[in-house]
């Protein structure tokens, strides 16, 4: 059977990246952490993977603004080779962290435009927010869109979130318009039962309660929750999950590498 | 010497300014109606104004949420303001009373995040020599607001006067 290799992306401030590799291992998938410098000296290399993740944490320290300094970076020094992986189709994650810079780059919302239309700002708190919500899996979008990230997920999952710029904002009404009609909108904040939430389980203050967002191809996923600190049910407070044994997260890395074999 | 004030836009929270205003309260003063938060950087080196206004609008602002203002400043800190993004609040203060606190890291203090910017502006291919000096200024609205309700404003919630001054005018 065809071995999935993923590149996890680190770079000075990443702090994700192992806890990513092990999920990815977890589903049978070869992962390697390789730093920007790397990518930056060899830059065909990227074509040598069959997925790419930008990990969670904090790259450059947040100066600026979450993920700002890695994505003018990316886009500056390895801009086309980016723009031709995501196109190519092949699946990439953005992870808060990761989420902001694909947001910044403009892999999100289309790759094609290659163009920052939505951002992540401050929380509505202007305080880091670290506690575990609840997420809407649209209906609709498990049954017409095109992510392949989300499949075979129940209609509410939880996962722990953790930033302190996680507001999703856009300057244009219409771009939301877009998502919306686009079944883009991945996750929203939820409560338990789906329903609408507040502060705190809305931990940021996002347009629509988004959570995460995924390309029109579907191939390019970013969330601000971190799927990876939930793969086995022995990180959940209340011990919930599949099979007795796996978390909502391994669904969401599983889902990335089968669709790779 | 240029510097460049980062400005959160028209319509978005600027969710520091109103954490600001909060913790004000929060000391009893009543006097303070709203704060605005805005980020300062100084450039400084042998860099054109095409080059600085690259830098404010492709780094240092993001175009869906902020704003920018660019100021030439001169040795003895005197300032005039020289571009600005479209929509910023500059000519809506201009109807207001408010002070302004502005805090900075003392001499001798590593300041990481211009570190980070000089870094950011060679990946912009800009390949100039540069200093950077980054700041924080609060805009403070309220009718009449004496120096000492500010001093307190400045000493007890916005600089840590060990690392930092601040200004007020």
């Amino acid at each position: 059977m065809k071995k999935v290799k993923t590149l996890i992306l680190r770079t000075a401030g990443t702090n994700c990246d192992y806890e990513t590799q092990s999920a990815f291992e977890l589903c049978g998938a070869v992962a390697d952490r390789v730093h920007i410098n790397t990518l930056i000296e060899k830059k065909n290399k990227i074509f040598e993977y069959d997925i790419l993740v930008f990990p969670g944490g904090f790259s450059y320290g947040d100066d600026i603004a979450s993920g700002k300094i890695l994505s003018n970076e990316i886009k500056n020094k390895l801009g086309d080779e980016i723009k031709k992986y995501a196109l190519s189709g092949r699946p990439i994650v953005g992870i808060c962290n990761g989420f902001q810079v694909l947001v910044k780059i403009g892999l999100l919302p289309d790759p094609k435009f290659f163009k920052q239309i939505f951002t992540l700002s401050c929380n509505d708190s202007d305080k880091f927010e670290c506690r575990w919500v609840y997420l809407k899996v649209e209906k609709k979008v498990r049954r017409e869109s095109n992510c392949i990230w989300t499949k075979n997920l129940p209609d509410v999952i939880s996962l722990p979130v953790a930033h302190g710029e996680g507001k999703f904002v856009s300057g244009n009404e219409k771009f939301l318009d877009n998502l919306n009609k686009n079944s883009q909108i991945v996750f929203r904040y939820s409560l338990k039962d789906g329903s609408e939430p507040e502060y705190p389980l809305v931990p940021n203050g996002s347009i629509g309660h988004v959570a995460g967002i995924c390309n029109k191809k579907g191939n390019i996923f970013g969330l601000m929750p971190h799927p990876e600190r939930y793969v086995f049910t022995l990180q959940h407070p209340a011990r919930e999950g599949f099979n007795d044994r796996y978390g909502w997260g391994k669904v969401i890395f599983q889902n990335a590498v089968d669709f790779v074999i | 010497m240029f510097e460049i004030e980062v400005l959160t836009k028209e319509g978005f929270k600027n969710s520091r300014g109103e954490h600001v205003l909060s913790d004000i309260y929060g000391l009893g003063i009543e006097d303070i109606t709203n704060v605005e938060y805005s980020t300062l950087y100084v450039v400084e080196g042998d860099i054109s104004f095409g080059e600085i206004e690259t830098i404010a609008s492709e780094l240092l602002t993001d175009k869906v949420a902020e704003s920018y203002l660019i100021r030439r400043r001169d040795a003895e800190g005197n300032s005039e303001v020289i571009s600005k993004f479209s929509d910023t609040k500059e000519t809506g203060r201009l109807n207001h009373n408010f002070s302004v606190i502005e805090v900075w890291y003392k001499k001798g203090v590593t300041d990481t995040v211009s570190e980070s910017v000089i870094k950011a502006v060679k990946d912009l291919g800009i390949a100039k020599k540069i200093k950077v000096k980054t700041g924080h200024k609060y805009h403070l609205y309220g009718k009449i607001l004496q120096k000492t309700l500010l001093n307190t404003v400045a000493k007890k919630l916005l600089a840590n006067t060990l690392i930092q001054k601040y200004k007020i005018h």
